[in-house]
């Protein structure tokens, strides 16, 4: 009873070949370099893009098949979506934003106070701060009941601090839902600290598991070991490793 | 001085701005949203009517008119009564006339929104219909608004087409820029100069209500 | 460098030469009323040939070149389609004293087969099947106030008021009939006789006044002795029959 994925699509310069499960009441993060497939791949999870070849189910059905060619819309889906910048609709006050596609209108009242938000109300989307609007469009999106929630670099856009609360906020909300949350970013901290399961991607694959443990414990293994343990990667997997590598920060 | 032409000019300016503000929204939407072969080749038809002499366009028009004309022929037998020399036939050439300034600034303004909102949109559960009439038009009403003011003033102004195809029927046809045009002819000097000083404080009070109508909402509540 | 220097003596010398046969060679501007369209064709191709001189004509409703002359436009002769004008033009100091050079007569003239049995100019107007009748701009065309002064003799102008199309001459009354964008038409007589004139037909109209057409030479212009020459060849004797063919008298 959860999300599988399994696609390839191609990119311009390189293909995604991505297989995965989530399962309710995990986090899920997708952690990489930026331009990695990362949007790509849950912008596909949302219907706003379609992948080359694969399918993608959730409890049984099938949001994508390319072989026998079904594709469900993205306003079936019930998907929650939150990207980095622009969830709002700058035209509607907070309140209206949380309203606009609620399960049940009258929600949004306990919504909007459990999420810290009742007293923005009335204020539109400019004249709330970066972290106060990421919070409304979580809210936003929380208020449709989603089945999966997809977060794309939520908090990128926001200075330290503000990404550290809404960080805390969101590993508070996790505990309280029973739904698959998948979770975009190129920090590995944030990786490290929200995820329950932590898929780094390079170049549009997931690299091998075993790098997480490395990363779970908070260092990066030596060069020397990265590679030497691991001789029997191909040229083209050394070269995303090394990238990961380079990009990855160290968490002390 | 006869009243009428200005009514006339003024009826045709509203009619003419209504009409074609809901007409152009959907063209507008499918040349910024939607991909489709030969959009460029649409696209610079649309664009047409404004770098045509309007004697040019008025002499298509006419022909296409015409009891004969396709469009007429069509419009005869639908109502039983000739397009050409007419309110509607008017109607017709003046929305053609004003098309392109109808969708230029709403194209410019659809394309300011920001793709994510659409998709937001779509991801909540909105329809493309939906999403067209609950986020872009609220999101464009700056373009709307400058749409409808542009071809409110540019029919206002219109004469060579109308000329071509209206016939100048008082009270039917004959608008204030012909009436203007034909005092002038016969030397009645004084009721082209009165005419025109209506004119002038008239298409500016509208220019007023649209602009403050406009900016109440970008300033917000 | 040089070629570019040598291009430019060239081409300034080509301009020059192609400005001064301009003012070497007669030219004649002439202001003519919408109905002569066809005559004056026919004459001022004659004229050139005889006399050398350019004849560059400008066609409107009488009205209208009336207003560009008052106004100071450069004709050198003034081919009206009513006596009125010239004679304002006349008292006004701005002509020479006008001469007739031709009668017109309005008829009604319709491209509609169906209306060609009628029993005169009223039934055809009155015809139900007739819904729009041009009738050129009765301010500034000749032969639109004569079709309006027939209309009212005959007690129609104000019943028929819903059919009345006014196209801003009559020659574009003609085209409106001929293209049957009008059903009928209140057209000059030469239209009738004229090649898509002989595709419908025409009723005269005992009502309407006969179209005095005058002509004169405007104080105003640096050709005189063209515009003299010109004007007589109008009234010449060979001019008259070229007229008639047209359906002038």
């Amino acid at each position: 009873m959860d999300l599988n994925l399994s696609i390839k699509k191609k990119l311009p310069h390189f293909d995604i070949d991505v297989s995965f499960s989530c399962r309710k009441g995990r986090l899920l993060v997708l952690v990489g370099p930026s331009g990695a497939g990362k949007t790509t791949l849950v912008r596909m999870l949302a219907g706003l893009d379609r992948p080359d070849h694969g399918r993608i189910t959730y409890d049984g059905e099938t949001w994508v098949d390319t072989d026998t060619g079904i594709f469900l819309p993205p306003q079936k889906r019930h998907v929650g979506y939150v990207f980095q910048e622009y969830t709002l609709f700058p035209h509607l006050s907070v309140a209206k934003n949380v309203a606009f596609s609620a399960a049940d209108k009258g929600d949004v009242p306990s919504l909007l106070r459990r999420f810290n938000i009742w007293h923005l109300k009335d204020r539109k989307p400019d004249r709330i701060s970066g972290g106060e609007r990421q919070r409304c469009a979580i809210c936003q999106a929380m208020a449709r009941r989603p089945r999966l929630l997809l977060l794309d670099e939520p908090f990128s856009a926001l200075d330290a601090v503000t990404r550290q609360n809404l960080r805390e906020e969101l590993q508070k909300l996790k505990r309280e839902l029973s739904i698959p949350i998948i979770h975009v970013t190129h920090d590995i901290s944030e990786a490290l600290y929200l995820g329950d399961d932590v898929l780094p991607m390079v170049n549009g694959r997931v690299v091998r598991k075993w790098m997480v443990q490395f990363m779970l414990k908070g260092r990066l293994p030596e060069p020397e070991q990265f590679f030497e343990d691991r001789a029997d990667y191909n040229p083209r997997e050394r070269r995303d490793l090394s990238v990961l590598y380079d990009s990855l920060e160290v968490m002390h | 001085m006869d009243p009428a032409p200005l009514y006339l000019s003024l009826k045709l300016a509203v009619v003419t701005t209504v009409v074609l503000v809901i007409l152009a929204a959907p063209l507008t939407y499918l040349l910024v949203y939607v991909r489709f072969a030969g959009k460029s080749f649409f696209e610079a038809l649309l664009s047409l009517p404004m770098v045509l002499p309007p004697t040019v366009l008025g002499f298509y028009l006419l022909l296409v008119m015409t009891p004969q004309g396709s469009v007429g022929r069509f419009w005869k037998a639908a109502t039983g009564s000739p397009l050409i020399f007419t309110f509607a036939g008017i109607v017709l050439a003046s929305l053609v006339y004003s098309l392109p300034f109808a969708i230029q600034p709403m194209k410019a303004s659809f394309e300011k929104i920001d793709r994510r909102l659409l998709e937001s949109a779509y991801v909540l559960g909105l329809s493309p219909l939906a999403a067209f009439f609950r986020v872009i038009i609220p999101n464009a009403i700056n373009g709307l608004a400058a749409s409808a003011i542009l071809v409110f003033i540019h029919t206002l102004g219109e004469f060579g087409v109308i000329l071509m195809v209206g016939g100048s029927i008082p009270g039917e046809t004959k608008v204030a820029s012909i009436a203007i045009y034909e005092a002038v002819e016969a030397l009645r000097y004084r009721d082209a100069a009165m005419m025109c000083l209506v004119l002038v404080p008239v298409s500016y009070f509208f220019l007023l209500v649209i602009n403050r109508l406009t900016q109440r909402r970008i300033y917000g509540s | 460098m040089k070629r570019f220097f040598s291009s430019i003596v060239i081409i300034t010398m080509v301009v020059l030469g192609g400005v001064c046969s301009a003012f070497a060679a007669d030219k004649l501007l002439v202001a003519v009323a919408a109905n002569f369209i066809s005559p004056f064709q026919e004459l001022a191709a004659l004229f050139q040939e005889r006399a050398g001189t350019t004849v560059e004509p400008t066609y409107a409703s009488t009205g209208k070149l009336f207003g560009q002359i008052v106004k100071g436009a450069p004709y050198d002769v003034f081919l009206a389609a009513d006596e009125k004008r010239p004679d304002l033009l006349e008292k006004q100091g701005l002509s020479d004293k006008p001469f007739v050079y031709a009668r017109g007569q309005v008829v009604v003239w319709t491209a509609k087969r169906t209306l060609c049995g009628a029993s005169d100019w009223q039934a055809v107007v009155k015809n139900p099947e007739v819904q729009k009748i041009a009738v050129a701009n009765t301010e500034s065309a000749p032969y639109g106030t004569a079709a309006m002064i027939a209309l009212k003799e005959a007690g129609l102008w104000d019943t028929l008021k819903e059919k009345y199309v006014f196209p801003q001459s009559v020659a574009q009354a003609f085209q409106y009939a001929e293209t049957m964008s009008a059903d009928a038409g209140f057209c000059a007589y030469s239209s009738a006789l004229s090649e898509k004139g002989k595709g419908g037909c025409f009723y005269t109209i005992p009502q309407a006044p006969p179209i005095i057409q005058a002509a004169c030479i405007l104080k105003g212009t640096e050709n005189r002795g063209a515009a003299e020459r010109f004007a007589a060849f109008i009234g010449s004797p060979e001019a008259q029959k070229i007229k008639e063919k047209y359906g002038y008298r």
